[in-house]
């Protein structure tokens, strides 16, 4: 599994590709810090059973779908979090 | 203090002061949109594959399914997908991607622009001709432009960031569009166009500059809020089941899946909406400041309602008709969206809550600027021909005030004072303002007009209400308008005159007629035409020296005589705009079928009724095809130099002007020097060779000094380009119209342009607008330009523009604002359609080019819009400089 950062949380609000807000502490933080102890990952491609790794920043979702290993999943239907997560 | 150099600035009237002179005080912005300007000014353009990874997954998923059906349910994929994002101390939420100055490519449309660099396919477009005004192109270097890739983060276009992540989905997404977007299908067929090879020699000598097709084949027209305002979203479905029934199985059935493909799209912009409303009660749920929690709370609620049902306040309605901007935004690449006159379309709303006191003025104000906000951070994706060459970075929103109502009455209202209130204490890119000025307008309006303009926002531009409406009436009675409907007008992106309807509103019982665009896109065909290109190429007999390429055939005249020069000219010019308009019907058939209009087209009357979408004339007004054209002040000038110098005096010969052409007249190129402006150009060795002829190209009469010499030349230009557009038709079998605004074409068209017989310098940008002077050559005053800007009628066209640049210290105080008005009042009076202008001194802007970060705020008027200078290309920002400023008036 890929290194976790702020980009990764479920607290994260982008703001551009460089950084973001946490929506808690409404801190200015990078898209690229890592984790902090309250980091809750955020529904993603990446932690998703459906989704297959094939190169990197690629992948396919459910065998036969483009996928792409960051994208946000909040509103997929067909997310399911990997059991170890 | 600051210490700049003035004597490479032109002036009319007394030299300044020693010191640098600052703009007026500016208002005090809330608090709310202080942060949220702040937040701004630390974002930096970014673009994201959300949307188009949903988009192109559901469109592959319906292969074989009826076009406008699988259009539909790949938008509503793409909405309903989106992550929503809401930001603290918000009042409007919902934005076109999930960062906060977002934007996406739109592979649909074109895909082959943002591939990497060394992929093949974006070679061939380069082979083509579609990429060369990228490469001529400066973009600005500061402000949110991401101009270099750093870390994690990719630059595309000099302007965007995109995650290294999704650069290689970006790919493979492009690849798949590959012969089936709107621009590759277009390019397929628009080949077979007899002498196609011309158009493309056309695009490579960038005398052409787009392919609207393909490139943003929407916007610079008005949208309309009218239908989800009355009846809601819900409403909407209801209607269109209604009419689906109705249609199904008869005659005419592209109705049918009309109707069906409108009502899957409203479900999915519903579910975008309540996507927003869920994530604004989770972000409720983890504030812990009571004011704020309480505030998602409502959003929340808000947005909920607004996902079914019409506004019920002010604040509704202003939060409707932003996410219903947001809404056409990402149906296509759009520019010049224009809000319309939304002071009128909502004052309806905003009258009821004042008098049941649901809001104050205060909290208005506080509204308008959160608005302004809003428009502020809209980008668009397009690649940087497109987004330096023409949009400098903007996206041309233009809400316009005044005008008159549909009884012919003055339509400014209270709401308006407001906007134009907010304008000032929120001075913002966007909206950009609009002044419709008409002489029923009352003085207090006008002078709260004055005072936003003078603080040297750009804005209000002052538009000739009249004439506007002249010009519709011309252009679209034969499709029913009459006077009343012509008074719903308004500008649609920066400068073009739109159509406009009056919707019956009714609230509590009673019928207010708000005005909303009813046509398509009105700037869309033959844009832009290099007019000094086509003189320079018609001295060579059809060559482009520059590149060494044949454009035209040989023209066959000697040129011996002014009139031979002036036929050859008009004879390529012709041959421009037919090749041209071909091509580019054939680009925008392939949009209408593989990338209909939906969410615009529901929006449009009369689409719904007739069950039409906009590419099939669902509209209301479709004569909306135009031919635009670029540097008409050197093409005048020039014709009036060779017409004095050559065929009068015979001072020099056509020869002899060719060779000092070539030459640069002595002079490096503005690539070597690095500057774009004809002032701050340097001799080479050969300077003396050409010192004579350069001077009495200087010296030849001059556009914008009221000299009948070359008004004349004026005049026979203008009739004859206003006539000769309608003998060209569109897609839409309407004879196509003049529009003459350059955006920030000069700079890029300039750069391939040689020298001119004017005495313009090689690679110079040219005179921006289209009846502007050229820099430092208006000597006689505004009047005189003035006199010269009017001597052919403005009516015929569907805009001119002048831009003007006056010294803070002409237009202090209430004294310099009723002098200022009076100013603006003498040109539009006499026939002048549009006037803005930059109250700046020039120093202050030799200042912050040379020390940007420290103008980060700093706002000039280009040609049509309001930009930070910090995100300008030096072509544009040399040629603000150089514009004359006025210190007398």
């Amino acid at each position: 599994m890929s290194f976790q950062s702020c980009k990764d949380c479920r607290y994260f609000l982008p703001v551009d590709v460089f950084y973001g807000l946490c929506k808690r502490s409404k801190n200015k933080i990078t898209q690229d810090d890592p984790f902090c102890d309250q980091a809750e990952k955020i529904a993603k491609c990446k932690f998703c059973l459906n989704y297959s790794a094939e190169r990197d920043f690629l992948g396919k979702c459910k065998g036969t779908t483009l996928a792409y290993p960051d994208m946000v999943a909040v509103q997929c239907a067909d997310f399911g979090w990997i059991e170890a997560n | 203090m600051i210490k700049t150099e003035s004597s490479h600035i032109n002036y009319y009237g007394h030299q300044p002061g020693s010191q640098v002179e600052n703009r007026e005080q500016k208002k005090q912005i809330t608090q709310r949109a202080g942060a949220a300007r702040e937040l701004y000014f630390e974002t930096k353009s970014s673009v994201s594959m959300e949307f188009p990874y949903w988009y192109t997954r559901r469109w592959e998923e319906l292969e074989g399914e009826i076009p406008v059906i699988r259009r539909a349910e790949a938008l509503k994929s793409g909405f309903s997908h989106l992550t929503p994002v809401i930001y603290p101390g918000e009042l409007l939420a919902m934005s076109k991607s999930s960062y906060l100055r977002g934007s996406y490519p739109m592979p649909w449309l074109s895909e082959a622009f943002f591939m990497a660099a060394e992929d093949k396919l974006y070679k061939e477009a380069q082979e083509s001709g579609k990429l060369t005004a990228d490469q001529f192109t400066t973009m600005g270097k500061g402000g949110g432009n991401v101009t270099r890739s750093i870390g994690n983060v990719i630059s595309i276009a000099g302007k965007f960031g995109l995650r290294v992540e999704e650069m290689p989905v970006m790919i493979e997404i492009a690849k798949k569009w590959k012969d089936r977007s709107v621009d590759d299908v277009g390019h397929k067929y628009e080949q077979l166009v007899p002498g196609y090879s011309e158009k493309e020699a056309l695009m490579r000598s960038v005398i052409c500059m787009f392919d609207s097709g393909y490139t943003l084949p929407q916007g610079r027209e008005v949208i309309n809020y009218y239908y989800p305002l009355q009846f809601g979203f819900d409403g909407l479905i209801r209607r269109c089941r209604t009419r689906m029934e109705e249609v199904a199985g008869y005659p005419e059935m592209d109705r049918l899946y009309y109707y069906r493909a409108t009502m899957i799209l409203i479900e999915g912009l519903q579910q975008w909406i309540r996507n927003h409303a869920e994530e604004a009660r989770f972000m409720a749920s983890i504030e812990t400041d009571v004011p704020q929690m309480k505030e998602y709370e409502e959003m929340a609620e808000r947005l909920d309602w607004l996902a079914s049902n019409p506004p019920r306040s002010f604040h509704e309605s202003l939060q409707m008709i932003w996410l219903l901007h947001v809404a056409v935004l990402n149906e296509d690449a759009i520019s010049g969206l224009s809000p319309g006159r939304v002071g009128q379309v909502l004052f309806p709303f905003w009258q009821r809550d004042i008098l049941k006191k649901v809001i104050t003025r205060e909290q208005t104000l506080e509204l308008l600027e959160c608005m302004r906000m809003k428009f502020t951070a809209i980008d668009c994706f397009a690649s940087m021909g497109v987004v330096g060459g023409v949009l400098s970075g903007n996206t041309f929103n233009n809400l316009c005030l005044g005008g008159l109502k549909k009884d012919g009455t003055s339509a400014a209202n209270e709401l308006e004072m407001l906007i134009l209130e907010a304008g000032i204490s929120c001075d913002t890119p966007q909206p950009t303002l609009s002044v419709l000025y008409d002489e029923k307008l009352p003085e207090e309006f006008l002078l709260k007009g004055v005072e936003c303009t003078k603080i040297g926002t750009g804005y209000p531009a002052w538009i000739n209400n009249q004439v506007a409406m002249e010009f519709l009436m011309a252009n679209y009675g034969h499709e029913g308008m009459n006077l009343e409907e012509a008074r719903a007008w308004s500008i649609g992106g920066c400068l073009e005159t739109s159509p406009g309807s009056w919707m019956p509103l009714e609230l509590d019982g009673e019928i207010h007629w708000i005005p909303g665009g009813s046509a398509p896109a009105t700037s869309v065909g033959v844009h832009f035409l290099s007019l000094p290109k086509i003189l320079e190429v018609t001295l060579f007999d059809g060559m482009d020296m520059r590149s060494g390429e044949r454009i035209f055939p040989a023209h066959g005249y000697k040129l011996d005589t002014y009139d031979e020069l002036w036929n050859a000219f008009r004879d390529y010019f012709r041959r421009a705009c037919h090749v041209l308009t071909l091509t580019n019907n054939i680009q925008h058939d392939a949009w209408r079928k593989i990338s209909p209009s939906l969410v615009n087209s529901m929006l449009k009357p009369d689409c719904l009724e007739q069950g039409k979408d906009i590419g099939q004339m669902g509209c209301r007004y479709n004569a909306t095809f135009n031919i635009e054209s670029c540097g008409t002040a050197n093409l005048i000038n020039s014709l009036a130099s060779l017409k004095k110098n050559v065929f009068t005096d015979k001072t020099y010969s056509l020869n002899e002007y060719r060779e000092a052409i070539l030459a640069n007249f002595g002079y490096h190129s503005a690539q070597e020097t690095g500057s774009y402006s004809l002032i701050d150009q340097i001799p080479n060795d050969g300077y003396d060779r050409w010192k004579k002829i350069h001077r009495i190209s200087l010296d030849a009469p001059k556009f914008g000094n009221d000299d009948p010499f070359v008004d004349e030349i004026m005049k026979a230009w203008e009739t004859w380009f206003c006539t000769m557009t309608h003998d060209f038709r569109s897609l839409y079998n309407e004879p196509m119209y003049a529009c003459q605004i350059s955006v920030s074409t000069h700079g890029p068209m300039g750069a391939v342009t040689l020298a001119g017989a004017d005495g313009r310098l090689g690679g110079t940008t040219f005179s921006d607008g289209s009846v502007s002077a050229y820099p430092g050559t208006d000597r006689n005053g505004p009047y005189a330009l003035f006199n010269s800007a009017t001597c052919w009628n403005h009516a015929t066209s569907q805009n001119s523009q002048l831009n003007m640049k006056i010294h803070p210290s002409v237009v202090k105080g209430r004294e310099g604002s009723r002098k200022f008005l009076d100013l603006i009042r003498s040109y539009l009076r006499k026939g002048g359609f549009h006037v803005q202008f930059n109250i700046v001194d020039s120093r202050m802007l030799k200042a912050a080019q040379a020390e940007p970060d420290k103008y980060r705020s700093l706002l000039v008027r280009v040609a049509g819009f309001t930009q930070y200078w910090v995100e300008l290309g030096k072509q544009i920002q040399d040629e603000v400089i150089a514009r004359t400023e006025y210190e007398e008036v």
